[in-house]
């Protein structure tokens, strides 16, 4: 087993840059998500590190430098995000079609290594099988399979999931993440959906327009969002534009905004109901201007007594079955709050939250 | 080491592609250009001028090249004299006669696109695929069914003497020429914009008409706009095809009706080797041309999608109406043209080969080729090596085009300037005559060629596979370029992830699942090759290795049964036949021919 470096990598399509200077580092036997929006980069990455792209700059260590190393002697399993099941052959064939190029352990041959890991996936009984005819996830299992059976030192799954319906995804991710822990495989997973992302993977890499955002485990990039993308992007999140008033006690005045959509700073006092300033835990060395990033279950309604309280009224509400999503405006602000309670909250209502459930981020 | 093989397997292939091409196409064709620039190994204009200058080739545009000042001068004398007759030359002919074949060929073709695109009825999928038929049919064989349709004995007067009328000569004349081409050129012409006007998408004439267009308005401004680059590749192919039609000239108009192509195989034989250099360069530098031209609109050409549905069909026939109905009336008028047109020649060709000039039955032309095949004199064309030195050069060929016409499809799927590369590679043999490539293969490969100071010779036949080659890799590539460009790439990407090095993936994954477009490709490269007369018929001069469309035209002058075309028509049969084979093929496997 070994773990994946990416250096400084820099990819382009045609002189459009796809990834910039990239680097990574994923330990062996580590489940490593890289999850963004679609067209960030993710896919291009996980190209580049099976050998299909190769980088205008920076290297590639998989174990060592695979600098112009073609596909076919990385011994990386790659799972795709349609499978790409050869429809020509059954589906042992399939599995067993790497283990013409890289011999199985010593004492199995290839039909038994091939068997062995149809078992692993729960999909022995259908060897005999044209992958044409089977569903999308028994699909996707056959496809983990071959990936697995020439027993590659990095197992790439791209978006393996996102063809499934969404109770399938939840089931086959635990499969996944299963096979995975017994095989103790060092894996790298590319999904946009940052929810699958957060559940399954030892450390998670946001990327965003080709660059990392934040790297780190799936409780920290959640709590701690690095950049106003990371805060957006995984979760929901209330973000607030803010002015720095002092750094010491640390306190930012947040910032109106105008209901046709433009913003108005909060020095404007005269206007009477307009300032609202909040101490902070910290604040990012010397910024002047800032994001907050509040999590929509750090704020309770209707509690007036919370250090910080706010008068907002209640735009709409969802049930979500366990609790309410509920959608309040405020200053210009529309701020998503999730409130367990027994019916709909509607009408003006207090939102009280923690300054410590804070996170200030530098604007850029 | 095997594993640094294969990695080397496609860029050698790639390389062993083009030097063949150097071998069976470029330096030969550069031989026979470059005949017409270089005397005694220095440059000059001087073969080029004279055919420029000569008012034989040129007619009037001789002025042109002869005294450029004088030109509007003579444009006023001509003016003065009452516009007087104007002699156009061997160019202005062969271009007089191209423009006319594919004004014939569009008036042809066009209601047949109209007829597959917007009705319905039975057979209308038979119909379709029959359209590709002209095109594997050998040339000359087609042209020996015209001269049994149309001839003195043909069909046609046979047919009109019933009726006490006749017999009118279509031979020899230019309307028999167009005919001919329009057989082979209308297919061509219905294909291609039936293809288009399927692509229409029924929902925007639907858009048009619900922002209140008029159905007319909506076909001038939504249809109209698709099927027009159709129309323009298609008639430009034609035009090129028909500029440097060979052996329907040769048989149907002799050298009375000549066109330039005819006139340079004339020349050869008279080996006057300069001139007819001279008039390949001019005529190559013309076809290059149009080429460009060709390859432009189609480039425009491809945008359809394939998404969304194509405009609704009516039905062809409804009962007794349907001899009320003026269109569709028009519509059967149509449908006897065609027949005419179409199966005319060939059941000419059947019935001739076994009737004599009187209407009766008869078997002596097929006891003829018997006799042919028995006979001890030398120089006698038997029918039997015909038919296996057509098959035996047709599986020759088969075994160099195919593997040429893949790597071709391999380098202009993956994009890049190496596509273009590929795709100009892929091109220049359409904008050469078969003649100029035959004749440039004689002079290079069975005459000899010295290179360090050994003279490399191939023997003919070599040369004739070389030759069939070149003309027919290109349809290999056609059709498996498409089918490889929309395979899914993920295919090769999961083989090569699982080891197997770009050579395997391409043969364990890739060709397996195109199989068919692979089969059909070497399906119509074998077809090209068993009807190539071209060529051919040079490099087959006084020797033993001509095939069946070679010795079809040595029966046409055959008069041993009498002046009529029966060995000839019973020789045409058995080709017929063999191609008609690899119709079959072809067809099943949804073969694409549009070049």
């Amino acid at each position: 087993m070994t773990g994946v470096a990416l250096n400084d990598i820099s990819v382009a399509f045609d002189g459009v840059p796809a990834l910039q200077n990239v680097s990574l580092s994923v330990d062996e036997s580590e489940f490593f998500t890289l999850v963004g929006p679609s067209g960030c980069g993710k896919t291009t990455l996980l190209r580049t590190i099976a050998g299909f792209e190769e980088p205008e700059a920076g290297t590639v260590e998989i174990g060592e430098n695979v600098a112009g190393v073609p596909p076919e002697d990385r011994n990386v399993g790659v799972v795709f995000q349609d499978y790409a099941l050869f429809p020509h052959m059954t589906v042992r064939e399939n599995v067993a079609y790497g283990l013409r190029y890289r011999r199985p352990p010593e004492g199995v041959d290839a039909e038994e290594r091939a068997e062995n890991l149809l078992d692993l996936v729960d999909m022995g009984d259908m060897s005999d099988r044209n992958p044409e005819e089977l569903s999308g996830g028994q699909q996707q299992r056959i496809a983990l399979a071959r990936a697995l059976a020439p027993r590659p030192n990095v197992l790439l799954l791209d978006e393996p999931l996102s063809a499934l319906d969404a109770r399938l995804r939840e089931r086959l991710r635990v499969v996944i993440r299963d096979i995975q822990q017994e095989l103790s495989i060092t894996t790298i997973y590319v999904t946009h959906d940052q929810e699958e992302a957060l559940a399954i993977s030892d450390r998670v890499a946001v990327i965003n327009d080709g660059q990392v955002e934040q790297v780190g485990l799936p409780e920290r990039i959640y709590r701690e969002p690095a950049t106003r993308f990371v805060a957006e992007f995984v979760g929901d999140n209330n973000l607030l534009d803010g002015e720095v008033v002092s750094t010491d006690p640390p306190r930012v005045d947040v910032t109106t905004r105008s209901t046709n959509g433009g913003k108005r700073t909060g020095h404007g006092k005269s206007t009477g109901d307009g300032e609202t300033v909040i101490s902070v835990p910290q604040l990012p060395a010397g910024a002047d201007r800032v994001t907050l990033s509040i999590r929509p279950e750090a704020i309770t309604l209707g509690n007036g007594t919370a250090p910080v309280a706010l008068s907002a009224t209640v735009d709409a509400a969802e049930f979500m079955g366990d609790a309410y999503r509920v959608h309040c405006a405020w200053q210009g602000y529309s701020l998503l709050v999730r409130a367990a309670a027994s019916e709909a909250p509607s009408g003006a209502i207090t939102l009280g939250f923690d300054p410590t459930d804070v996170t200030v981020l530098e604007n850029g | 080491m095997v594993r640094w093989a294969e990695r080397a397997a496609l860029p050698v292939a790639v390389a062993a592609t083009l030097a063949t091409m150097a071998v069976v196409f470029y330096y030969p064709v550069g031989t026979v250009l470059a005949e017409a620039v270089l005397v005694a190994g220095r440059p000059t204009a001087g073969p080029i001028l004279d055919v420029l200058t000569d008012p034989f080739y040129t007619g009037v545009a001789h002025h042109l090249f002869a005294n450029p000042l004088g030109v509007p001068g003579g444009i006023l004398d001509w003016i003065a004299s009452g516009f007087s007759a104007v002699s156009v030359g061997l160019f202005g002919f062969t271009a007089y006669q191209a423009g006319l074949s594919t004004v014939a060929s569009v008036a042809l073709g066009l209601p047949g696109a109209y007829v597959l695109a917007r009705f319905e009825f039975r057979g209308l999928r038979t119909l379709r695929s029959l359209t590709i038929l002209p095109f594997v049919l050998p040339s000359i064989m087609v042209a020996v069914g015209f001269v049994a349709m149309f001839g003195r004995t043909g069909l046609l007067n046979d047919f009109l003497g019933l009726f006490g009328v006749g017999p009118v000569n279509v031979l020899f004349t230019l309307p028999a020429i167009i005919i001919a081409h329009a057989f082979y050129n209308a297919p061509l012409v219905t294909r291609l914009v039936t293809t288009a006007w399927e692509s229409v998408d029924r929902r925007q004439v639907e858009s048009a008409r619900a922002m209140g267009a008029s159905p007319f308005q909506a076909f001038r401004d939504v249809v109209v706009p698709t099927l027009l680059p159709a129309l323009l590749t298609a008639a430009v192919l034609t035009f090129i095809f028909t500029f440097m039609s060979f052996p329907i000239v040769l048989a149907l108009g002799g050298l009375e009706l000549a066109t330039v192509e005819v006139w340079i195989y004339a020349r050869v034989q008279s080996l006057d080797m300069t001139e007819a250099a001279a008039l390949a360069t001019i005529e190559t530098a013309l076809s290059l041309g149009l080429t460009y031209l060709y390859l432009r609109y189609e480039a425009r050409q491809r945008s359809a999608s394939g998404a969304g549905r194509s405009l609704p069909r009516t039905a062809l026939v409804s009962g007794w109406k349907t001899l009320k109905d003026p269109l569709r009336l028009a519509l059967l008028g149509y449908g006897l043209v065609v027949t005419l047109v179409f199966v005319g020649p060939l059941l000419s060709l059947l019935i001739e080969s076994v009737t004599t000039p009187n209407g009766e039955f008869t078997t002596a032309y097929y006891e003829f080729l018997f006799a042919q095949q028995a006979a001890t004199a030398v120089g006698t064309t038997r029918p039997l090596p015909a038919i296996v030195n057509s098959l035996v050069f047709g599986a020759g060929s088969l075994l160099l085009a195919v593997p040429m016409g893949i790597v071709v499809a391999v380098v202009a799927t993956r994009g890049g300037r190496g596509s273009r590369v590929g795709e100009a590679l892929l091109s220049a043999p359409l904008a050469v005559s078969g003649v100029i490539v035959g004749l440039g293969l004689l002079q290079t490969a069975v005459f000899g060629t010295v290179l360090f100071g050994y003279r490399f010779t191939a023997a003919g036949p070599l040369a004739i596979v070389f030759a069939h080659a070149a003309a027919a890799y290109p349809f290999v590539t056609r059709n498996v370029a498409p089918a490889l460009g929309s395979l899914n790439s993920r295919f090769r990407d999961a083989a090569r992830s699982l080891g197997a090095s770009r050579l395997r993936a391409l043969i364990e994954i890739e060709l397996p699942l195109i199989a068919a477009a692979v089969i059909a490709g070497a399906a119509f490269a074998f077809a090209i090759s068993i009807g190539e007369f071209d060529s051919t018929v040079l490099l087959a001069e006084g020797l033993d290795s001509y095939t069946m469309p070679v010795a079809l035209e040595r029966y046409i002058g055959n008069r041993s049964l009498g002046p009529n075309l029966g060995p000839a028509t019973a020789m045409g049969t058995v080709l017929l036949f063999i191609t008609g084979l690899s119709f079959v093929a072809i067809d099943r496997l949804g073969g694409r021919w549009e070049p």
